[in-house]
């Protein structure tokens, strides 16, 4: 009974320290007590003097702050000093892993640089060959037009009988044994193939009919040009003599070759790879 | 106010002027700019709480600068030269961090 009738005089107590407690507990006033009361100034010119001293300490204190920070900021990246050794370790590996890398990539680049060098040299070589190679050949093929020195042979119509193909041909003949590299006859370019025949009408070239006079154009060393002509016992005295033909051989610094030929397309003959 | 006006002056001066500080200072000048940056906050929360001394804050900056120097000095001799600047970075980042609460309980009640 007497716990029962005690019991709500406990709980009220209790409530009521509860109450006490919460309020004692309150932080109302912060963590930090406002109550601290400062002990009055002196206003005496020591105070005053320390006051300025020490005002113009912290100035100077805050100021190398401030400073220390900026600089340490510009100054971040240069501080392997505070680098440990294990990381300074792993630095100088991975950069020398990286040197290596980079070595090996220019070796790459350097010999593909050098292959590309000397492919293009030999394309450049290539075709400089292939430009010498076109010119000789056209110029005997009769491809190309030609100049240079040589002599102009005019042959008139023989005043005995006309002149026969056999002895044009050695007239020719005779020049490519002196050196002529380029000739004409009248209208027709002279190649390897070229041939001369009789016909009804004349001599005829190349399928072309040779009208007289004849010009013979030849480019190669002029004296030995002439020289073959006129060599006693040779074509051009038995032109004279045999056929009554007025044989005049001109030597020239320039004479020019028109005449070009069309390349023939070989059938049968193939080039040996 | 000194304390402000002194800070905008080194970080003025330290924007234009890019001196090469002696290698010897190299390792130490970030450890002694934190120890300096946590004075100065605590100077802040003494000021909140109305506790603040010109002759203690400066007493204190100093020792802390020198303290923090000293100690890393000391791990660079006995050769634990980094993990003890990292402890010093961690108590002091701690000391900022209760420092700043505080300043901000102060101003915020709570």
């Amino acid at each position: 009974m007497t716990r029962r009738r005690h019991s709500p005089d406990v709980l009220t107590q209790l409530h009521t320290q509860q109450a006490q407690d919460r309020e004692n507990d309150s932080l109302q006033t912060g963590s930090f007590p406002v109550v601290r009361k400062k002990p009055k100034r002196l206003f005496d010119g020591r105070t005053v003097q320390m006051r300025l001293v020490t005002s113009v300490l912290i100035l100077v204190m805050c100021a190398l702050l401030g400073f220390g920070y900026m600089i340490q900021l510009n100054n971040t990246n240069a501080t392997y000093e505070t680098l440990s050794e294990d990381e300074l370790t792993r630095l100088i590996s991975e950069t020398g892993t990286q040197v290596q890398n980079l070595e090996q990539r220019k070796a790459e680049l350097t010999s593909q640089l050098e292959s590309i060098k000397a492919a293009a040299n030999k394309t450049q070589e290539a075709e400089k060959i292939a430009k010498q190679n076109e010119e000789t050949s056209g110029i005997l093929a009769g491809r190309l037009p030609a100049s240079g020195k040589g002599v102009s042979i005019t042959i008139t119509q023989g005043s005995k009988t006309a002149v026969d193909a056999a002895t044009m041909f050695k007239l020719i003949e005779e020049l490519r044994n002196a050196g002529a590299e380029v000739m004409a006859i009248n209208d027709v370019r002279v190649v390897t193939s070229t041939y001369i025949a009789d016909t009804s009408e004349g001599l005829e070239c190349d399928g072309i009919t040779l009208s007289t006079p004849y010009h013979v154009l030849a480019i190669g060393d002029p004296q030995n040009l002439q020289n073959a002509v006129n060599i006693a016992g040779g074509v051009g005295s038995s032109l004279k003599v045999k056929y009554g033909a007025r044989v005049t051989v001109t030597t020239s610094d320039s004479i020019t070759i028109e005449q070009t030929r069309t390349p023939v397309e070989y059938q049968y003959a193939k080039t040996v790879q | 106010m000194a304390a402000v006006l002194g800070l905008i002056i080194g970080v003025v001066v330290g924007l234009f002027v890019k001196p090469d500080i002696p290698i010897l200072l190299q390792p130490y000048l970030p450890i002694m700019v934190v120890a300096a940056l946590d004075a100065l906050l605590g100077a802040a929360r003494a000021y909140f709480e109305r506790s603040f001394s010109d002759k203690v804050f400066v007493i204190s900056f100093i020792s802390n600068v020198v303290t923090a120097t000293l100690l890393v000095l000391l791990g660079n001799q006995l050769g634990v030269g980094s993990q003890l600047q990292t402890a010093v970075i961690v108590v002091l980042g701690i000391r900022i961090f209760s420092n700043v609460s505080a300043i901000r309980r102060f101003i915020f009640r709570g």
